[in-house]
């Protein structure tokens, strides 16, 4: 397997590279030439995107081919496809960890969760200040409380007591793992796909519907951008659906990705992405991210 | 880079631009951002600065800020301490032995219950993990004379665990496949 797919690569992306050369020279001009002209024209006529990567700074460590994925439009409900594009293998092809996976999603559960489960001690239960009957001559048991845990109706020991917090911090490369093993899972089961920009044509609700219909796009959706701020019709058509959420991709995480059965990532936040996480995959203080968390850092 | 800016204080000139470098930071504050802390008056409390992107002395303290990930290793005849690069690309092989981000070896030494155990982990292995700890078993065992070899696969995080120190042993092996 690794000899096929090592070929691929081989063969494949040197003349997907020039193609893809001559076509983005071939848009420039283009663009240089008709950039008064009306938008939609041109729109039509564009050649095909498709855009490479550069990988001379961090070469794959995977041996995985790097894997290509089509980028969708999203002005119109039939499907285009707009370009083509090249995924880093140690972001998009990694090893799915799901073990990984499963930590980051109890991490993500946990951190946030405080515990308001709560009992009284024999101290905090009303009443038991006196003695319930003398020590010696009744026969009975010595006892010198009725809120004694012995007691019915008696205070708790090591009870739960509120607030619990359950926070803690993953390890900081296992959080980075779970988010490049996710995208893998993601693309590998056919539920990522890349869309061009989140511009869409109205602010209706039913166009999203219509669009996720005719793209076979899970029951729920994630939306991802680069920047936090959305262009107006996709959060006016978005905003009543609780099943289409948008995220910036500095929020992207385990959790939600899991949550949402597909995941929509803009061009722009897939590179993004990339580069983010190659860079803490690579970087060289990576030491500095390993100490232990404190509450009281930035 | 987000560092190559320079800093000149009271400089009564380009106006202009400063008047729009400081509107591009008075529109509105991120809590990302410096200026949504309470401490931070308004920018107009504080003397003038004009921002310059890119001046040309800047390569001159570039040069001195350490690199910001690991670079690729540069490409000699022969390196003197004794580290050299990878070659194989585990096509001939079936399997493949990825380098560490700082273009090392993957084989670590683990050693448990003080010392009294020690197990050599060779990690980031993909491709036919088993045909690999066929092959570094026998190695192990050529070494120990022929006694066998306690060994352990996790096939999906892609580490073998040899029991033993055979660190020095296992990578020079490695390094002599290519890996």
């Amino acid at each position: 397997m690794l000899k096929f797919l090592n070929k691929t690569r081989q063969l494949l992306y040197p003349n997907v590279r020039n193609l893809s050369h001559s076509l983005t020279a071939c848009q420039s001009n283009a663009a240089s030439e008709s950039t008064t002209s009306v938008g939609k024209e041109t729109l039509a006529s564009k050649p095909a995107l498709i855009l490479p990567q550069n990988y001379a700074d961090h070469a794959p460590v995977n041996r995985n081919s790097a894997r290509q994925a089509w980028i969708e439009n999203v002005d119109a409900v039939a499907e285009r496809k707009v370009g083509l594009m090249e995924l880093h293998p140690d972001v998009f092809a990694a090893q799915p960890r799901v073990d990984v996976i499963q930590e980051n999603i109890e991490w993500q559960r946990k951190y946030r969760y405080v515990s308001m489960a709560h009992t009284k001690t024999r101290a905090e239960v009303r009443g038991g200040g006196r003695k319930p009957w003398p020590q010696k001559g009744m026969g009975r048991a010595r006892h010198g409380s009725i809120r004694s845990p012995l007691f019915k109706g008696g205070g708790i020991i090591h009870g739960p007591r509120s607030p619990t917090s359950h926070f803690y911090m993953l390890p900081f490369y296992k959080r980075v793992m779970g988010l490049t093993s996710t995208l893998s899972v993601k693309l590998a089961q056919d539920d990522l796909h890349i869309i061009e920009n989140v511009e869409i044509p109205t602010r209706d609700a039913q166009f999203i519907r219509d669009l996720i219909k005719e793209r076979n796009w899970g029951p729920s959706v994630l939306i991802v951008d680069k920047h936090d701020i959305f262009p107006e019709n996709i959060c006016y058509a978005t905003d009543l659906m609780g099943y289409v959420n948008l995220m910036p991709a500095f929020g992207l995480n385990v959790y939600s990705m899991l949550k949402h059965d597909t995941l929509v990532l803009t061009v722009e936040a897939v590179k993004h992405l990339e580069e983010r996480l190659l860079y803490q995959l690579h970087r060289n203080d990576a030491a500095s991210k390993q100490n232990k968390f404190k509450l009281d850092q930035v | 880079m987000a560092g190559s800016t320079k800093v000149i204080l009271n400089i009564p000139r380009l106006t202009g631009l400063k008047q729009f470098m400081r509107s591009l930071h008075t529109d509105y504050a991120r809590l990302s951002s410096f200026r949504s802390s309470s401490e931070v008056k308004p920018l107009e409390q504080y003397p003038e600065v004009e921002v310059l992107h890119n001046p040309p002395e800047w390569k001159y303290v570039e040069r001195l800020l350490p690199p910001r990930t690991v670079p690729q290793p540069v490409e000699k005849s022969e390196y003197p301490s004794g580290w050299q690069p990878q070659t194989a690309n585990g096509e001939e092989s079936g399997y493949f032995v990825a380098r560490t981000k700082n273009h090392m070896v993957p084989v670590y030494l683990n050693t448990r219950f003080r010392g009294q155990r020690r197990l050599t982990i060779v990690r980031y292995i993909q491709g036919d993990i088993w045909a690999l700890e066929r092959d570094l078993r026998q190695v192990v065992e050529q070494a120990r004379n022929g006694k066998l070899c306690a060994t352990r696969v996790n096939e999906l995080s892609g580490q073998i665990h040899i029991h033993g120190d055979y660190v020095d042993l296992l990578r020079e092996h490695l390094k002599s496949k290519g890996f």
